[in-house]
């Protein structure tokens, strides 16, 4: 799971202009709020335990605690500031090297992240363990050979597909109702079980990043409005020409 | 879509039962300290007696915003005293942003303004601290969190548990209801927090606070409460126009005399500003806009001289409790004690409430830890806690402001009579009691008004806003941040909307729409009703400063928190 | 051997999904400013088949990668089947469009390198001897551009829209064509999909149109959406609405566009009676371009709009369906 800025949150450049100050406040990633009530789901469906996991400063144990407080039963938290500046590959194999020694047989995330939405990090932890993986994930159901999911495709298509396990699914969002943390969940969460894993433990496992933000800002929108004038039946007209010829979308 | 539903705990429900030792409702400056300094009192209790600890694991905090501090606004101006007891050198870590380094006081006038040679003695804030509340509070309680105390986020008191005179408990909010006050997918009943004691500190105009009030009658004998509306903006604004630390108040423009009110500005650090108007909700006319008194209030060439340029971050309003010493109830009960604002501990003259709110959280904890060590909370224990209150700097400091805001209920001028003559009497003024009547019982008819507005017609109706100096309710309230879960009851709860339809139309022309700094209330056509037009909500927009609660003329506005979790979010308020 | 761009094109049952168009459009565009050659390929049954009607477009070479085992898709055997091609044909960048197919096996292709992939891009630059490929982060609020810093091959995918289809120039003469045949060995597959099928859309996830009409205030009455509908229906997008629409229940909320309700960046934003409230326009004006229709000169929506026309919608939105059918049709 993914701890993000806040979704309205007013965000500003630093000084390098190559990242945001940090100074705000920080959410769940929603994404993943999904993909933690549907392994919740499958746990009550068929026990088992729910292990969370991210990757961040301290703040991000926020998201863990919450988790925790929504029935997960163990949170591992990668601690360090330098997490936040690792790209995919490199998060993903620091996640990898925290849970080598784990028997997982279901690994969820999120669909994308909200603040850089490169929708990776899931498929690229498949490829560092060697298991199968589906995206974009509507429905789980447990079958004799391992699990049968639900995909989404485009144009509102979908598909079945089924699968061996061990897996990872990235979830779809909005497939169900979140559920609230309870009083009860937020006190017990305090005592259930939090590793935590030092930069250091996964360091070798890491690379240089492969990618580099050069420059982050405010997208200029040079906003020429381009007013339409005339009869309604002569706006049409030329509202239809701009949507064939300038936007293309007919 | 004609019916307005509005929430109430559903029936036939099965609530967890949770037991508590101590259950404080509000995690504002007053909660905080509470917390804090029971948590002290354990600790030294626990190191001196090791054999028979104390817990604290039954101590809880609720608060209803999703984070600690989301909900707190505050000019604000925070006098040390209390925080001095409660964590002596606390001035080395708290987040402060900056000692006060000079005050002014201006009478504004349309086009000018009078600066007072000589800083009236209530408003010199020397040796105070400008801070973001919000901040403040974060960091206070995170020092609650750090000493084992637990604060449930996003979850609000929703309705006292009472037995005959005792109150047993806390009932929280119900989550996951939709529209129609049924359950969603993921509705979870709200809790029966059985709690030795509750302790309410839900700031100005509480709503459990004001149901012990009426169950129990605890106004009686008192003056009612009376109340202000601070509106607030933060700004951005040019290097070197307010220095950090600066601050200046002024009276006058653009109120008239009829109006109780003015405004503050104070530099903090990075060149933020934070500005506000409080205006007394006690003024005649219904359609006075307290956000639109703020706009015109920028437009004055002085204060537009040090906004010019600059950005609004962020904007908020809250209701304060000005009755002063005369309108604080009875603070404790057989399983209850009130604190802070809640109790109506603010000193209106010098427009600070934090401090106090701090002392009196400290008072209700002692009292609270004899409570634990006799596992006696009933009404004799926890009057120790009125009685420190009454011997405390409390008492001595609001003592002396009892009248004061009295003095002002015929206008500006006998106001400024009565404080002077309040100034060299000890506070006590031409009567030993100053009564006091209730503000929204002072609204006058519209058709005993000048259909224009007259001298007012500047404060009336919505502000249109140029969008760079000035806003609109709409964009201001963008910039509050607030946020709900839209599929859920409406939280204002309106007992009879035909009042709203035929008789408040015609009366008072719906004040809700003016009043509400958040654009909640609406009138909107509707042909099928007689006067064509009914009322509608917004109630996504609240900001939980309850002035609709305290200033609707009928009295038919009862606030409960929405589902936990939703309100306005002040980050640097 | 000269720097080569391989875009990756895709395909649906025999079929070129046409936003490889854009895909095209894009190789075209940095081989031309990096001076690098172009190539495509297209994997799958009947890949052959495809490989001409791409070799028509202006690239030194379409390649068609064929292997049973690539139909029906899994991300193991394109990932295979790539990984192979990529071995012996070692283009500088590879570059493909951001669909739903290319967000599963790319990111594993990409891992199975060790190489990086930048996802979701709106454009290139080429700045400073660097080739720099912008994306919007943080929902649209700010832009990025990205450089890669390891080795080649690099990955990047193109978001939908984000270059024009019929902008792919055409070739002078047809490009070679070479079949390739991978074999790809049993177990590889791990992943056994079933029919792909179409179902009533449950609750609709406006961030993934293309195309969305939003009401307003000024639609006046519950039943004049059926109005706006229908021109969402004949520009094959969504229907939305502001706030107020969905308090009043005259849409479902899950049809906001605002700060309270989804925030979207389609192509075209269509606001029809939208004031446009900073609630609102903080939810669309990530949005390629908008089109704005409002009776109100002053309406704030008019600052954020692209086009703008004022007048009554009422009078506006028929013809413009009408308009929009014909030009569907005879084009």
């Amino acid at each position: 799971m993914k701890q993000v800025p806040q979704k309205d949150a007013p965000l500003k450049l630093n000084e390098s202009g190559a990242w945001i100050r940090e100074d705000v406040s920080y959410e769940v990633n929603e994404p993943d709020a999904y993909a933690l009530e549907e392994a919740l789901r499958q746990k009550e469906k068929h026990s088992g335990e729910v292990v969370v996991i991210t990757a961040g400063p301290a703040r991000a144990q926020q998201v863990l605690r919450g988790a925790l407080a929504k029935g997960a039963d163990r949170a591992i938290h990668l601690e360090d500031a330098g997490f936040v500046g690792l790209d995919a590959f490199n998060t993903s194999r620091a996640i990898a090297a925290a849970i080598r020694e784990e028997k997982f047989d279901l690994i969820f995330t999120g669909l994308q992240s909200d603040d850089y939405g490169y929708a990776q990090t899931g498929v690229i932890l498949a490829e560092l363990l060697g298991w199968p993986h589906a995206t974009i994930i509507m429905q789980i159901e447990k079958s004799d050979s391992g699990i049968r999911v639900k995909r989404e495709l485009e144009a509102g298509f979908f598909q079945f597909v089924d699968m061996p396990l061990p897996a990872v699914l990235t979830i779809q969002s909005g497939i169900n109702k979140l559920r609230y943390a309870t009083l009860i969940g937020i006190k017990q969460a305090k005592n259930k079980p939090l590793r935590k894993v030092s930069m250091g433990e996964v360091q070798s496992a890491l690379g240089p990043n492969g990618l580099k933000i050069e420059k982050l800002y405010v997208p200029e929108k040079t906003k020429n409005t381009e007013m339409l004038e005339g009869s309604p039946a002569e706006i049409a007209k030329k509202l239809v020409e701009k949507l064939r010829n300038q936007v293309r979308v007919l | 879509m004609s019916v307005l539903l509005f929430r109430q705990p559903l029936p036939n429900v099965t609530r967890p039962q949770m037991e508590a030792d101590v259950v404080i409702v509000g995690g504002g400056p007053a909660g905080m300290a509470c917390a804090l300094r029971l948590s002290q009192l354990i600790d030294n209790h626990n190191g001196k007696n090791p054999d028979s600890p104390l817990s604290k694991e039954n101590i809880y905090v609720l608060e209803k915003a999703r984070e600690i501090g989301q909900h707190c606004l505050s000019g604000a101006l925070l006098d040390p005293r209390s925080m001095r007891e409660l964590l002596p050198g606390f001035e080395k870590e708290a987040p402060l942003d900056a000692e006060v380094s000079q005050e002014a006081v201006y009478f504004l006038s349309r086009h000018s303004k009078f600066k007072f040679p000589v800083t009236p003695p209530p408003l010199r804030d020397h040796g105070n601290y400008v801070i973001s509340l919000n901040r403040f509070v974060k960091w206070l309680g995170g020092k609650v969190e750090e000493a084992g105390i637990t604060i449930f986020t996003g979850f609000a008191g929703s309705e006292l548990l009472v037995e005959g005179d005792r109150v047993l408990g806390v009932r929280t909010d119900d989550k996951g209801v939709d529209k129609d006050n049924q359950p969603k997918g993921n509705f979870e009943p709200g809790y029966d927090l059985r709690a030795k004691v509750v302790i309410l500190a839900e700031g100005s105009r509480g709503s459990l606070t004001k149901q012990l009030i009426g169950r129990f009658q605890l106004d009686r004998d008192r003056n009612p409460q009376t109340y202000g509306q601070g509106i607030k903006e933060l700004w951005e604004i040019p290097a070197g126009r307010v220095a950090p630390g600066q601050v200046i108040y002024t009276m006058g423009w653009p109120l008239t005399s009829k109006e109780y009110g003015g405004a503050w500005i104070y530099g903090g650090k990075d060149n933020i500003v934070s500005l506000g108007f409080v205006t007394g909700l006690d003024y005649p006319d219904p359609r006075l806009d307290p956000q639109r008194v703020l706009q015109e209030f920028k437009r004055h060439p002085f204060v537009k001289g040090l906004l010019e340029g600059g950005k609004m971050v962020r904007y908020g309003a809250k209701s304060l409790p000005y009755g002063g010493w005369w309108s604080v109830p009875p603070v404790s009960g057989n399983g209850w004690m009130i604190l802070g604002d809640s109790a109506g501990f603010l000193n209106s003259q010098r427009l600070k409430g934090i401090h106090l709110a701090i002392k009196s959280g400290m008072l209700a904890a002692e009292t609270a830890f004899a409570g634990m060590l006799k596992n006696d909370f009933s009404a004799t224990t926890l009057a120790g806690y009125g009685r420190a209150v009454d011997s405390s700097w409390i008492k001595d400091e609001l003592w002396k402001v009892r009248n004061f805001h009295q003095g002002f209920e015929h206008g500006f001028w006998h106001g400024m009579f009565h404080a002077a003559l309040q100034q060299v009497t000890g506070g006590r003024g031409l009567h030993a009691r100053y009564a006091a009547h209730a503000g929204h019982r002072r609204l006058k008819k519209l058709s005993e008004l000048p259909p224009d507005g007259g001298g007012e017609a500047h404060l009336l109706g919505n502000a249109k806003g140029d969008g760079k100096l000035t806003f609109d309710k709409l964009t201001d309230l963008y910039h509050s941040g607030t946020k709900h879960e839209e599929d859920q009851p409406a939280h204002l709860v309106i007992h009879d909307t035909d009042i709203c339809n035929a008789r408040c139309v015609q009366e008072y022309g719906n004040p809700c729409q003016h009043f509400c700094p958040a654009n909640v209330y609406e009138m909107v056509e509707d042909p099928a009703v007689s006067c064509g037009k009914r009322i509608s909500l917004n109630p996504s927009n609240c900001v939980h400063c309850k002035t609709c609660d305290i200033m609707d003329p009928y009295e038919i506005i009862t606030w409960v928190p929405p589902e936990g979790g939703g309100g306005p979010n002040y980050d640097g308020m | 051997m000269a720097d080569t761009i391989l875009v990756v094109v895709e395909q649906r049952e025999g079929k070129l999904n046409r936003v490889s168009w854009e895909t095209l459009t894009a190789g075209q565009g940095i081989a031309a400013d990096m001076g690098w050659t172009l190539e495509a390929a297209v994997l799958g049954k009947g890949a052959s088949g495809l490989a001409s009607e791409i070799a028509a477009k202006q690239l030194a070479k379409v390649y068609a990668i064929e292997s049973p085992a690539l139909e029906p898709y899994t991300p193991d055997a394109y990932v295979f089947a790539l990984k192979q091609f990529l071995a012996s044909h070692q283009p500088r960048l590879v570059l493909m469009p951001h669909t739903y197919q290319v967000r599963d096996f790319a990111p594993q292709l990409a891992a199975a390198l060790k190489r990086a992939l930048i996802s979701d891009c709106i454009g290139y630059k080429h700045e400073g001897g660097k080739l720099l490929f912008t994306r919007q982060m943080f929902q649209g609020k700010f832009a990025a551009d990205v450089s890669f810093s390891g080795e080649p091959p690099w990955f990047a995918t193109f978001q939908n829209g984000a270059f024009r289809g019929d902008q792919v120039k055409a070739g002078s003469a047809a490009a070679p064509i070479e079949t390739v045949t991978i074999q790809i060995p049993e177990g590889t597959v791990r992943n056994r999909p079933h029919e792909v099928f179409k179902e009533a859309k449950q609750a609709v996830d406006l961030t993934q149109a293309e195309i969305i009409v939003a009401v307003g205030r000024g639609i006046k009455e519950q039943k004049n959406i059926e109005l706006a509908k229908q021109l969402a229906e004949a520009l094959g997008g969504e229907i939305a609405a502001s706030r107020p629409i969905c308090d009043a229940g005259w849409l479902p909320m899950d049809r906001q566009i605002g700060s309270s309700g989804q925030t979207v960046a389609p192509k075209l934003y269509l606001a029809l009676g939208i004031s446009g409230a900073i609630q609102h326009i903080v939810g669309m004006k990530g949005s390629r371009t908008i089109v704005a229709i409002n009776k109100d000169s002053e309406a704030p929506i008019f600052e954020v709009a692209d086009l703008a026309a004022v007048g009554n919608l009422f009078d506006i939105v028929p013809p413009l369906i009408e308009a929009i059918k014909k030009a569907k049709a005879g084009a």
